[in-house]
């Protein structure tokens, strides 16, 4: 019998995902078939993580709806943040070569916000670690998409939309930071980390289109 | 499903193409183009026309014909207008003909006229977008391109990069999304509406329908919606870092909320509270105007 329930379990989760799993939540994850699944779906975000760049393969359809579901009852996206044309209307647009890449970005971005509640239970500091150990690999991420999406060397056949495409990426670039700085501030304001989230799927947006396009805005 | 009819053609610069292009002109406004086709294609109820074009102006008019008209213009050589339809689909795209273009070279126009009830997909990087009268649904989406909409109606989905949005006498329900462009909605009656974008303004001028959802979001710029005293919505409007000027005099809501600003907020009802108003900034301001 479980000694723990679904609102510790957060808890556990970080160095569950570490390989140290406390007795308390193998035997819940062995009861709760939700907590099981999500244990299964953020093994799956850390498998996709380390193919991103060898492979192009679209990752299952299930996994995002299995977040979505799960940020929602956590409360750390409203229902109307994903309403058909904002999240869930733009990955499908994704074009191909750069689905993968875009949906990384969005998961991670998920998996940044779902560390939310997890790191608040606890205490500001770790919330505040929590936040660096998920955003580090995340830019990194982002650098080389952003490396990859803007060949140097491509004639530019639409500078309009290059230049749109461009001055957009700065937009959001900066406005990621100043998420970043309030929801540093303050780790536990929800609308922050709504604003931080969503200016994350927007870069993937963005980068995507910039790949699509190989740079030039074609 | 048949072409009714089809004209194409390349204009030599003899004398009698000059006279038929200046009345080409005359008909087309500011347009000058080498290359012109018309198209006419005739179309059940509910027909599909999605419309692909790197760069230029999309006009799209509804009319009373079971028909879909397409008159395209491109300059250059190295693009072409492709026309076709399947079934009750007709898809408009402007083709790259040669491995590199200039800029210039990649612009085509269009003037589409279509059957009222039409459904529209529209992919316009850069450019204008200009739908009227049309009451099917639609997608736009658009790079830099701006989106103008008058009298439409449906599930209209407009997203945009850069691209500013305007939708005149919409109806139906209203997604729009963009980074950097702003919106102006105007007389509207749609009964949902969610718009959203970075760091462009937002004006809603229109209608709170009964059970009508209204959901408005940027990050920075200025979100103002205009209400008249016979109204009856639900608020809350909330700017994490920035102002919320409210004219709206509001009856507090029953259950004390958790606020996520400490900067601006207003929540409250405003007569019964019918329709739902939620407008959000992250150091923009929001601005509750009464109508004059």
């Amino acid at each position: 019998m479980a000694t723990i329930g679904c609102k510790d379990f957060p808890d556990y989760l970080e160095p569950w995902m570490e390989g140290d799993r406390h007795p308390d939540a193998l035997a819940h994850v062995r009861d709760c078939p939700r907590c099981r699944s999500l244990v299964e779906d953020l093994k799956l975000i850390q498998a996709t993580a380390q193919e991103w760049g060898r492979t192009e393969s679209e990752p299952p359809a299930h996994l995002w709806n299995s977040l979505r579901a799960q940020l929602v009852q956590e409360g750390l996206i409203h229902q109307q943040s994903i309403r058909r044309g904002w999240l869930t209307g733009w990955l499908p647009s994704l074009p191909r070569p750069a689905l993968a890449g875009a949906y990384l970005a969005a998961v991670i971005a998920v998996a940044f916000g779902l560390s939310g509640p997890v790191n608040q239970r606890i205490n500001r500091a770790r919330w505040l670690e929590g936040t660096q150990n998920s955003t580090t690999p995340l830019r990194a991420q982002f650098a080389s998409a952003e490396m990859n999406a803007t060949p140097p060397s491509l004639p530019d056949s639409n500078p309009t939309v290059t230049a749109s495409l461009h001055n957009n990426l700065a937009i959001v670039d900066n406005y990621i930071v100043l998420c970043e700085k309030s929801v540093n501030e303050e780790p536990e304001n929800e609308l922050a980390r709504d604003y931080l989230f969503e200016a994350y799927q927007q870069k993937a947006d963005l980068l995507a289109q910039l790949s699509e396009r190989g740079g030039d805005g074609r | 499903m048949s072409t009714t009819h089809f004209v194409s053609g390349t204009w030599n610069w003899n004398g009698k193409a000059a006279g038929v292009l200046a009345t080409g002109l005359l008909l087309f406004g500011a347009t000058t183009s080498a290359h012109r086709i018309e198209k006419h294609f005739t179309v059940e109820p509910r027909a599909v026309i999605t419309i692909h074009n790197p760069n230029g102006k999309i006009v799209v008019k509804a009319w009373t014909k079971h028909e879909v008209m397409v008159i395209a213009n491109h300059a250059s050589d190295k693009v072409e207008v492709a026309a076709e339809q399947t079934g009750n689909r007709v898809d408009l795209r402007t083709q790259q003909l040669a491995d590199t273009v200039a800029p210039d070279d990649l612009r085509a126009d269009y003037e589409v006229s279509v059957p009222e009830d039409a459904e529209l997909q529209i992919h316009d990087d850069s450019g204008e977008v200009s739908v009227a009268n049309v009451l099917g649904d639609m997608n736009v989406e658009t790079v830099a391109a701006g989106v103008d909409l008058e009298d439409a109606a449906g599930y209209l989905t407009v997203k945009t990069v850069g691209g500013s949005f305007q939708c005149i006498r919409c109806a139906g329900r209203l997604e729009v999304s963009s980074i950097s462009g702003s919106f102006r909605l105007l007389d509207l009656r749609s009964y949902h509406v969610r718009a959203q974008t970075s760091t462009g303004n937002i004006l809603f001028d229109g209608e709170f329908l009964p059970n009508g959802i209204y959901r408005l979001k940027n990050y920075s710029g200025v979100i103002e919606v205009r209400f008249s005293a016979g109204d009856s919505f639900d608020l809350s409007a909330t700017s994490l870092k920035g102002p919320v000027n409210n004219e709206a005099k509001l009856t507090p809501p029953a259950h004390p909320q958790r606020l996520s600003s400490k900067f601006g907020y207003a929540l409250g009802t405003f007569n019964a509270g019918r329709a739902k108003v939620e407008l959000t900034s992250f150091d923009g301001t929001i601005n509750v105007r009464k109508r004059n």
